[in-house]
């Protein structure tokens, strides 16, 4: 089958680039500034302790036998220890992965939602005001900083109309923000964000939905996400609105849709069935590669809303150097993109048989 | 190359729309701001207000910038609202944000050209040289694009910039140092390292682009015919394959313009910059103040907004007239 062929070869190279950015990044830790030992027990710490803890931590070796330590390390899923908070960063990843899985899902549901149906339009009226309209926009989306975005978000929504947005961070509270009280069993970590279980999370509030029939934990949901979903969601609404609109346009011109005009088909089932489909295949592929931007998107407005995912974890790791937190985090999200990317690749063959899987 | 029958679709597609015409009008009034900043300026876009009783731009301990606006008269040069010294209002230092607006536009621009130019230098070659000869050099120069590709771009420049550190060089201001404008800071601080990493984080792009030109060009009877009149390949590479695959290029280059400048903004939002004066950093400044004062983060966000639209019209523009093959919209970071 062409099809296995195809994913073996892409999962093999995968694995390919997985293996050249662990690589990278070891060799970015070797060569940054700063004793690890030092970074861990922080400025003046005790000279015997420092070398004690380089012994533990085997930063006397030689370089390649602590490559292959830490290679090692990640092949049996270990990632090692954070040096400010000593915690398994498996355990500090994972923990932050459904906060940002919602946050990017929805941001993409936004995106399609909006965008989508406005391109269609912007293209089947082609310079009347309603496509003015959707280019400004889409020009706006593209070029507005999503960090500014949701600042100015914040201050039209909570300081201005006196909404607040719901904060789980209990270190410190943004402006115009409230706090989510939590279950009192719940720890805290590090920065103040619960450990564990969340509490308002989408899977609590569905279970609260289909077992005590109670919307309001849905709505809390619904209100904690909605600002940072539009934040993060309008620079794809922007790009996806112009992609469909120049696609659309494209295949309009084509002599199928005439010839479906001429068959009597009526224009809505030409226009979202035939036409739409066909201009489908282009934005796939472009929203795949543009998962990286989704990602450090998600990093940006993680850190403007104080959302407890991924993102905000790695700045925080990077703000205070801990390098195997940080690693940890990186290594994730490529391999979160590179998986992404071959299910792009998948379903852009299926879209359109004609490629075949090069 | 850039033929004659470019530079006239150029010319009718500006003719024809006005998109076009906003875009260059917008960038150069934001170039010439960025330019003769020292001398629209109104204050000295470093200097802090400070409080009578303290000398300092921070307020007492124990008092929050609120409390001590409240007690007026304790305040010197730390303004709450615009005035007509302070057009836009002062930061919660006191520095002057219109001011600060201006010579932001330095650094935005900046570092936005010179990271760009990098990448072009780097990235460029690479791709002609990887799609011209084919075989093994192409599949190791690709699949260390792919490696640069796996990280998100903003992601990678933090870890970078973490690496290099962020210690910002100091330009000497040409205007100033003629004594055009008295009171002015002498030198302007751009962040080196930030630059450095735009242009590592970005190169890919180019380089996958100069390649798929490279690919196809290489196969065109008269790239093969001066290969069999003995012409050496470097001479053909610089000769007959650039020239040629420069449209696409220029498209992409403009696109990552506006690409850089959104990634110093978020890089000194995040405050891995390491210049203070940059429109990313104010918003972050004025984070915690946006319901008192939010004209702090209001008006570097608006800069950063004007730019970006500037610099994605003139790119539309080109896309439109000149048709290159490239992907839609990609954006690099």
């Amino acid at each position: 089958m062409a099809m296995r062929q195809f994913l073996v070869r892409r999962l093999l190279q995968g694995i390919l680039v997985i293996w050249g950015v662990v690589t990278v990044l070891f060799g970015l830790r070797a060569v940054s500034p700063g004793d690890p030992a030092t970074l861990m027990l922080g400025e003046g710490a005790n000279r015997e302790l420092v070398e004690r803890v380089r012994e533990e931590e085997g930063l006397n070796e030689p370089i390649y036998v602590q490559y292959l330590d830490y290679v090692g390390g990640l092949l049996q899923g270990d990632l090692g220890y954070s040096w400010q908070s000593n915690r398994d960063v498996t355990a500090m990843v994972i923990e932050r992965i459904p906060a940002t899985i919602e946050l990017t899902i929805a941001a993409t549901i936004v995106a399609i939602v909006i965008a989508i149906p406005l391109g269609v339009v912007s293209a089947t009226r082609r310079n009347e005001p309603s496509d003015y309209g959707a280019t400004l926009f889409s020009l706006l989306g593209i070029s507005t900083p999503n960090f500014w975005l949701g600042l100015m978000l914040i201050l039209v929504m909570s300081v201005w109309f006196g909404i607040p947005y719901p904060t789980m961070s209990t270190a410190a509270v943004p402006v115009g923000a409230v706090r989510i009280p939590y279950p009192s069993h719940i720890g805290y970590d590090f920065y103040g964000f619960p450990t564990g279980r969340r509490g308002v999370g989408f899977p609590d509030a569905m279970r609260a939905l289909v077992y005590d029939q109670s919307v309001s934990e849905l709505g809390a949901w619904l209100r904690y996400i909605t600002l940072p979903a539009l934040t993060l969601g309008t620079y794809f609404t922007a790009l996806i609105t112009r992609l469909t609109r120049s696609g659309m346009i494209d295949e309009l011109g084509k002599p199928y849709v005439t010839a479906t005009k001429a068959k009597g088909l009526p224009n809505p089932l030409i226009r979202y069935k035939h036409v739409l489909r066909n201009t489908m295949i282009p934005i796939i592929t472009v929203l795949g590669l543009q998962m990286g931007t989704l990602m450090g998107g998600a990093v940006i407005t993680e850190t403007v809303f104080n959302w407890p995912g991924l993102g905000l974890r790695l700045v925080d790791a990077l703000r205070i150097r801990d390098w195997p937190l940080m690693q940890g985090i990186i290594i994730f999200i490529a391999f979160a993109f590179i998986v992404i990317n071959i299910v792009v690749d998948a379903l852009y063959t299926k879209l359109n048989p004609q490629v075949s899987a090069e | 190359m850039i033929s004659d029958r470019m530079t006239s679709n150029l010319k009718q597609t500006f003719k024809e729309s006005f998109l076009p015409k906003i875009g260059l009008v917008l960038l150069l009034a934001i170039i010439l701001m960025a330019i003769f900043a020292p001398l629209l300026a109104t204050h000295d876009p470093t200097r802090t207000g400070h409080y009578a009783d303290t000398g300092s731009p921070y307020p007492p301990m124990g008092h929050s910038y609120e409390t001590q606006i409240a007690q007026d008269g304790d305040i010197v040069d730390i303004e709450v609202h615009p005035t007509s010294e302070h057009i836009l209002g002062t930061n919660n230092v006191g520095q002057d944000v219109f001011s600060r607006f201006v010579y932001g536009a330095r650094v935005s621009l900046l570092v936005a050209l010179l990271g760009t130019a990098l990448a072009l230098v780097i990235g460029v070659p690479v791709g002609l040289v990887a799609g011209y000869y084919g075989g093994r050099i192409d599949d190791t120069l690709m699949r260390s694009a792919d490696i640069m590709l796996a990280f998100p771009g903003l992601v990678l420049a933090m870890a970078l910039v973490g690496v290099f550190g962020s210690t910002p060089i100091q330009v000497p201001d040409p205007i100033v140092m003629a004594g055009f404008a008295e009171g002015m800071p002498e030198s302007i601080p751009i962040p080196g390292s930030v630059t450095v990493v735009a242009g590592l984080v970005i190169w890919v792009w180019f380089a996958r682009v100069a390649r798929g030109e490279a690919l196809s060009l290489r196969n065109q009877e008269y790239v093969k015919a001066s290969k069999s009149f003995g012409m050496p390949n470097r001479r053909i590479l610089t000769k007959h394959i650039l020239p040629n695959s420069l449209t696409p290029i220029i498209v992409l280059a403009t696109i990552q313009v506006a690409a850089v400048i959104l990634l110093e903004a978020s890089l000194a939002y995040l405050g891995f910059s390491g210049t203070t004066l940059s429109w990313g950093y104010e918003i972050e400044r004025g984070q915690d103040l946006l319901r008192t004062r939010p004209w702090i983060s209001m008006f570097p966000g608006v800069g950063i907004m004007l730019t970006v639209i500037a610099v994605n019209l003139l790119g539309d523009w080109f896309r439109d007239a000149l048709d290159p093959n490239i992907e839609g919209d990609e954006r690099g970071v």
